[in-house]
């Protein structure tokens, strides 16, 4: 099944946190569509389907799409400059959103914003950033005063050319951080008001990595992923910010530069990729190893995210109007295998209707969604046997006799 | 009491022992599966089966008039039938029509002939036949859980026992199993032999999470029980005093469990309720004459 949908849009996205996830999709800013069309479009879909369940206009086109924790709220940030918000709380139930009509909209940006996150620590703080190096922060609670009230993060040690990344981290309310075409990527402290720490890196040939996206572990709050989108030098890297001198791990694969990262947010095992190389990779970061490259598109893939609440799927978007749904795993035997067994005409015939492309394994390492730790069954006499986890690798199995005396709720064991 | 360390290089998943307690078939994240000879408070392991090419989740047993047959689940999307003959065993079947992880296996009561009924995470349930001539059917459902099917149930035959003739093959068309999915549903499904396929009966709302596993209960009263487990932390019995009527819903304790909720599991008779948890705990339940769940032990480390 490996993919699930392919939704024919050039847009950027966002997942909601449902346990069946909606995405939603905004035309991508930027792009010139094979009809020229200027004209851009919120929409949103059931991961099957490849007819959008609502659509919206747009007064600009998308630079980035993202839901707020509690799905109640979707915010775009716009190529005019502007935020633009979605009340998407009926989204489901009665297939509503409503479009939060600002004065101006929110113009804190004096140019493109590029990038958009909310916080998963205080889940109504968004923080923004764009061109020129602004970086705003918001709280949305005050959206029903029509007075968003930006703020910048405070003092930063070297200007910021245009911020394409901004990432809140996942454990630490005021901590977030910020990346962009300035080559490095700047840890930033709200309650300081100023950046903390920044993070460069220069390859061993002398190349220097621009780490222009960035991505934190899902729990561990001194860790994060950050990519560098130079062709000279696609590499990812990982930091512990408490040596903040040298990357812990470094991923290499990539053959252009890489403009997305995500870590998974159940298992910190698996992170993805993607980029100019028209690839998208699933990680190992912990180990440095490659797991999965799946199937190539035709242009650059700039961004891609797994859907928070299923793990198990992701989208990716790719600038040849696509955005690919798929899931993590597929078992299915190669399409050569499949093709091998029929006709020359069946072989032709079948390979056209089916995607020829199939992701390639390199490792199969087991999401840690799956597998359960504990274990109970039953067994002829009032045997009862139960498993135990003792530590990460090692399990311990026990077979007891169980036995019903007298009185209803007493259950003795004994050998 | 029996206790086996360390059996495996990797965590274990499933323990079960055979119809006539006397073998333990083991699965882990080190891809094999273990036999273990289990007499007394003396265990032996005699053989280790080899062939999964990733975490096996999942084992069962066939009834022994099928001869010594063992079915398998693993992450690797297969489920390989296992076969002793004269001491040594063997794979005469492999089913790889799902597209993921395979992460639950169970044959059906022998009343039904050799059947296996197969949950995957790419939202399939297959259900796979071993006909005596050596051939096999499936029925697929597609998309039986969207995101994915995390276990599934065989109803027991219904009025099983009775001496009438009609009855038994009456009750035979009446299969039905459930299954338990990443939707956090609870679907029951039912056999129509007229499309030769299982069509949904009903689907069973409550769970917040991940239904981890659903069990139906065994017993052989006219009331059906049915345990869910869930990554929300809770266990729901869902009961119906008849085939067909609608299923109501009981939470098996009001507060809500310290962990993750991986298992539940009925005893022989259907009178024990088994559920094994993330914090390494097995408790006991049981329904009290006024029908609520109270506890009926815990099994002590």
């Amino acid at each position: 099944m490996v993919k699930i949908n392919d939704i024919h849009e050039t847009s950027t996205f966002a997942w909601s946190y449902d346990s069946i996830p909606i995405l939603a999709t905004g035309t991508a800013a930027g792009v010139i569509d094979d009809d020229f069309s200027s004209s851009s479009s919120l929409s949103f879909y059931n991961i099957y389907d490849k007819t959008p369940i609502l659509k919206l206009d747009s007064d600009a086109k998308f630079n980035d799409l993202d839901w707020s924790k509690s799905n109640e709220l979707l915010v775009g940030a716009l190529e005019n400059g502007s935020i633009q918000f979605w009340n998407t709380k009926n989204l489901i139930d009665n297939n509503e959103v409503i479009p939060i009509v600002q004065n101006n909209n929110f113009k804190s940006h004096s140019n493109s914003i590029k990038s958009i996150q909310f916080s998963k620590v205080q889940t109504n703080v968004l923080a923004s950033g764009g061109n020129n190096g602004e970086i705003f922060i918001y709280d949305t609670n005050k959206l029903k005063t029509n007075n968003l009230d930006p703020f910048p993060p405070g003092i930063g040690m070297t200007p910021m050319d245009t911020v394409n990344s901004v990432a809140w981290n996942n454990n630490v309310g005021h901590i977030f951080a910020s990346a962009g075409s300035s080559g490095y990527t700047a840890i930033w402290d709200l309650r300081a008001k100023k950046e903390l720490i920044h993070l460069s890196y220069t390859t061993n040939t002398g190349s220097r990595a621009t780490l222009s996206t960035v991505a934190w572990h899902p729990s561990l709050s001194t860790k994060l992923a950050t990519a560098s989108e130079a062709d000279g030098a696609p590499v990812i890297l990982t930091w512990d910010l408490r040596n903040s001198n040298a990357p812990e791990t470094i991923l290499t694969g990539h053959k252009k530069g890489i403009l997305s990262l995500d870590w998974n947010s159940k298992d910190s095992n698996l992170l993805l990729s993607s980029g100019k190389d028209n690839t998208t990779i699933l990680w190992n970061p912990i180990t440095s190893e490659k797991l999965t490259q799946y199937p190539t598109t035709a242009s650059w893939v700039f961004k891609s995210r797994f859907a928070p609440s299923s793990p198990d799927i992701f989208a990716s978007s790719s600038f040849d109007k696509k955005i690919s749904i798929q899931t993590l795993q597929d078992t299915s035997p190669p399409i050569s295998n499949k093709l091998n067994q029929t006709s020359e005409n069946d072989f032709w015939n079948n390979i056209s209707e089916v995607d020829t492309q199939q992701p390639e394994y390199f490792i199969q390492q087991a999401p840690n969604w799956y597998g359960r730790s504990s274990n109970v069954s039953f067994g002829f006499g009032g045997k009862i046997v139960t498993v135990a986890q003792n530590d990460d690798k090692h399990s311990e199995i026990k077979i007891s006799k169980l036995n019903l005396s007298g009185s209803k709720t007493n259950v003795e064991l004994f050998n | 009491m029996v206790t086996i360390g360390n059996a495996h290089e990797d965590l274990i998943h499933d323990a079960v022992l055979d119809y006539y307690g006397k073998r333990l078939a083991t699965s882990s994240s080190d891809k094999t599966i273990k036999i273990f000879e289990v007499e007394n408070d003396e265990h032996k392991l005699v053989e280790t089966l080899r062939g999964h090419e990733g975490p096996v989740w999942q084992v069962s047993w066939a009834h022994p008039k099928f001869g010594v047959i063992l079915a398998s689940a693993s992450y690797d999307g297969k489920v390989f039938i296992w076969k002793e003959e004269n001491g040594k065993w063997s794979i005469i079947s492999q089913h790889s029509v799902h597209q993921a992880s395979v992460n639950s296996v169970s044959w059906a009561p022998h009343e039904y002939g050799a059947q296996l009924l197969v949950a995957s995470s790419d939202g399939k349930i297959s259900i796979v036949e071993y006909k005596e001539d050596g051939t096999t059917s499936s029925i697929v459902i597609e998309r039986a859980h969207a995101i994915g099917v995390n276990s599934a149930t065989w109803a027991p035959p219904v009025s099983a026992g009775s001496s009438i003739e009609n009855d038994k093959s009456k009750s035979l068309q009446e299969r039905r199993f459930a299954s338990g999915g990443s939707d956090n549903l609870v679907k029951i499904w039912k056999f129509n032999p007229e499309v030769n396929t299982y069509e949904l009966e009903h689907t069973l709302e409550g769970h917040t999470d991940w239904v981890r596993d659903v069990a139906w209960s065994p017993s052989v009263l006219a009331r059906s029980y049915i345990a869910s487990a869930s990554q929300d932390r809770t266990v729901i019995i869902w009961s119906q005093d008849k085939p067909g009527a609608n299923w109501s819903k009981q939470y098996l304790t009001e507060e809500k469990f310290p962990d993750v909720v991986w298992r539940a599991n009925w005893s022989l008779s259907g009178n024990i309720l088994a559920v094994s948890g993330g914090d390494n705990k097995v408790t006991l339940w049981r329904e009290s004459l006024d029908g609520r769940w109270e506890s009926a032990g815990q099994i002590d480390e």
